[in-house]
């Protein structure tokens, strides 16, 4: 147990320090656009403990569910499909790097002449931007399965939907996790921006809601826990990834051991 | 059980052209255990790759039971040197043993009767649920080994099996391959580049030439049906045969051009 606590105190020591230091300086702020920690704090409870949970936050957090599983079903699909064959891969790269180099933002006023301002615009940006990670890893990592393994698979007559489920997938699969932990990021920016331009709620809409009406404390309490929020999905995200690959996880810690 | 007919392999690409395998002409016949040995570079695992259906010849043939072979054929199974490569890190060891059985459609209880006869064949019998990572190569490559009988192939190929295991590791491995062979009535075409193996292990050996590669000389091994480590390899036939098969070997570097490097 206090390796458990000792490695949690290792990991908030950091933080809590630039809270503290924060807190510190901050504390005789006259600056309006800087209001002292303390004041951002308070705030944070008056606004996001309450109401404005269900009806800002968890919208928000909906949106970028759906478009970071849409990402990752149809870049994970296509990556695959694109990374076993190497014609497809030489047909799709160059234009899979064009589309790819186009930020999402740029887009969006053509998304909303296509899928208007509600939430399937969000959700499309938010797909948008969070597949190409996903792709570009899930097609390397595919491309790179060890010719020893396919070697065998084929020498055991395993195909198809076997090969894909046995072989393809379980061994592309940390590198497709890499390319999921990038779209992440991604998915958390795209899902504030897609509620700058045309929305009637959400989590980024309330930020600059606050930032355009001169609620400077209440704005600084959302940027915080977009902080929070970002945080947490990582952790999640990560408990979630050692569970997936716990074979390539231990096969590293056996391969250092040696 | 496997005739090889001809065999010939021109590796072509980048402005060069390489006939790795020239003509190589041989049988295995049912419940044999042969091996084929050369000197290095000189084609033993293009060969193998030939009689595996994972690579076409040029010209010539496999035929394994009267149908030739294109493409992985359904009875035979192969282990390859790289052993900790070969094992799927993401399932356990019984469930890398099983996989093969799954494609053969096989009951569930049938096929864990199966992987527990293998993984007890081959000594591993508690290590069903540990994972490949988990185990020492001399396992590993027991692991691959299980997986193949499990599978009850009509051929069991090996690819310079025990090439990257340590010496004691090796020499029982020897042991459990004979062990298996007449436990299991099995054909064996086994690869390597040991000659004191080669011997130890054969009914007959099969001496290969330097690149471009052609069948020197293919040798019966009048040793005892019972052999062990100790006792056959001090016997005086061991020997002779052993030496034999190294001065052909030895003529058959002598003979080659500059090394190509291919295998």
């Amino acid at each position: 147990m206090s390796a458990v606590l000792r490695r949690l105190a290792a990991t908030m020591a950091l933080p809590a320090l630039l809270v503290v230091a924060w807190w510190w300086t901050s504390d005789a702020s006259t600056n309006f656009y800087l209001p002292p920690l303390r004041q951002i704090l308070a705030a944070f409870a008056d606004v996001w403990i309450g109401d404005r949970f269900a009806t800002d936050v968890l919208p928000s957090l909906a949106r970028l569910a759906a478009g970071y599983l849409i990402a990752a079903v149809v870049a994970i699909s296509a990556g695959v499909v694109i990374g076993q064959s190497r014609v497809v891969r030489g047909i799709a790269e160059p234009g899979l790097e064009f589309l790819r180099a186009i930020p999402p933002p740029v887009l969006i006023p053509i998304l909303i002449l296509f899928a208007g301002i509600g939430d399937q615009m969000k959700i499309i940006v938010i797909a948008v931007g969070a597949v190409w990670p996903i792709l570009l890893n899930t097609v390397e990592g595919v491309r790179a399965v060890d010719q020893v393994l396919i070697d065998t698979a084929r020498s055991y007559r395993i195909s198809g939907l076997s090969r894909l489920r046995h072989l393809t997938l379980p061994a592309a699969g940390p590198q497709i996790f890499a390319g999921l932990r990038q779209a992440l990021s991604i998915a958390i920016i795209l899902m504030v921006i897609s509620e700058m331009f045309a929305a009637r709620e959400g989590l980024g809409f309330a930020i600059i809601q606050f930032q355009r009406t001169f609620a400077i404390p209440e704005m600084w309490s959302g940027t915080i826990l977009l902080g929070l929020l970002g945080f947490v999905l990582a952790t999640l995200f990560r408990m979630v990834e050692r569970r997936v690959l716990f074979w390539y996880f231990g096969q590293r810690a056996a391969a250092r051991d040696h | 059980m496997l005739e090889v007919e001809h065999l010939r392999k021109i590796y072509d690409g980048h402005g060069r052209s390489v006939e790795a395998l020239r003509d190589l002409t041989f049988r295995v016949g049912a419940g044999e255990l042969v091996c084929l040995v050369g000197p290095s570079g000189c084609g033993k695992t293009t060969l193998l790759k030939c009689v595996s259906g994972l690579l076409a010849p040029t010209s010539g043939r496999v035929v394994l039971e009267g149908m030739p072979v294109s493409g992985a054929p359904a009875n035979m199974a192969v282990v390859l040197q790289e052993y900790g490569r070969s094992l799927f890190p993401w399932m356990s060891v019984s469930a890398n043993v099983e996989l093969p059985l799954k494609q053969k459609k096989l009951p569930r209880a049938r096929r864990r009767e199966m992987v527990g006869r293998a993984l007890d064949a081959v000594g591993l019998a508690d290590a069903g649920a540990a994972y490949p990572w988990q185990l020492s190569g001399g396992m590993q490559q027991r692991v691959a080994i299980a997986r193949a009988i499990a599978y009850e192939p009509h051929i069991l190929l090996m690819d310079e099996p025990f090439a990257a295991v340590d010496a004691q590791t090796r020499a029982e491995l020897e042991d459990l391959v004979r062990r298996i062979w007449a436990g299991f009535a099995m054909t064996i075409l086994f690869v390597t580049h040991d000659i004191d193996e080669a011997v130890y292990l054969g009914q007959r050996v099969v001496i290969l030439s330097s690149s471009p590669t052609v069948v020197q000389e293919d040798l019966a091994v009048d040793l005892p049906a019972e052999r062990d480590q100790l006792t056959t390899r001090a016997q005086p036939r061991f020997t002779e045969l052993r030496g034999h098969v190294y001065e052909q070997i030895q003529k058959a570097k002598a003979a080659a051009p500059p090394s190509s490097g291919v295998s």
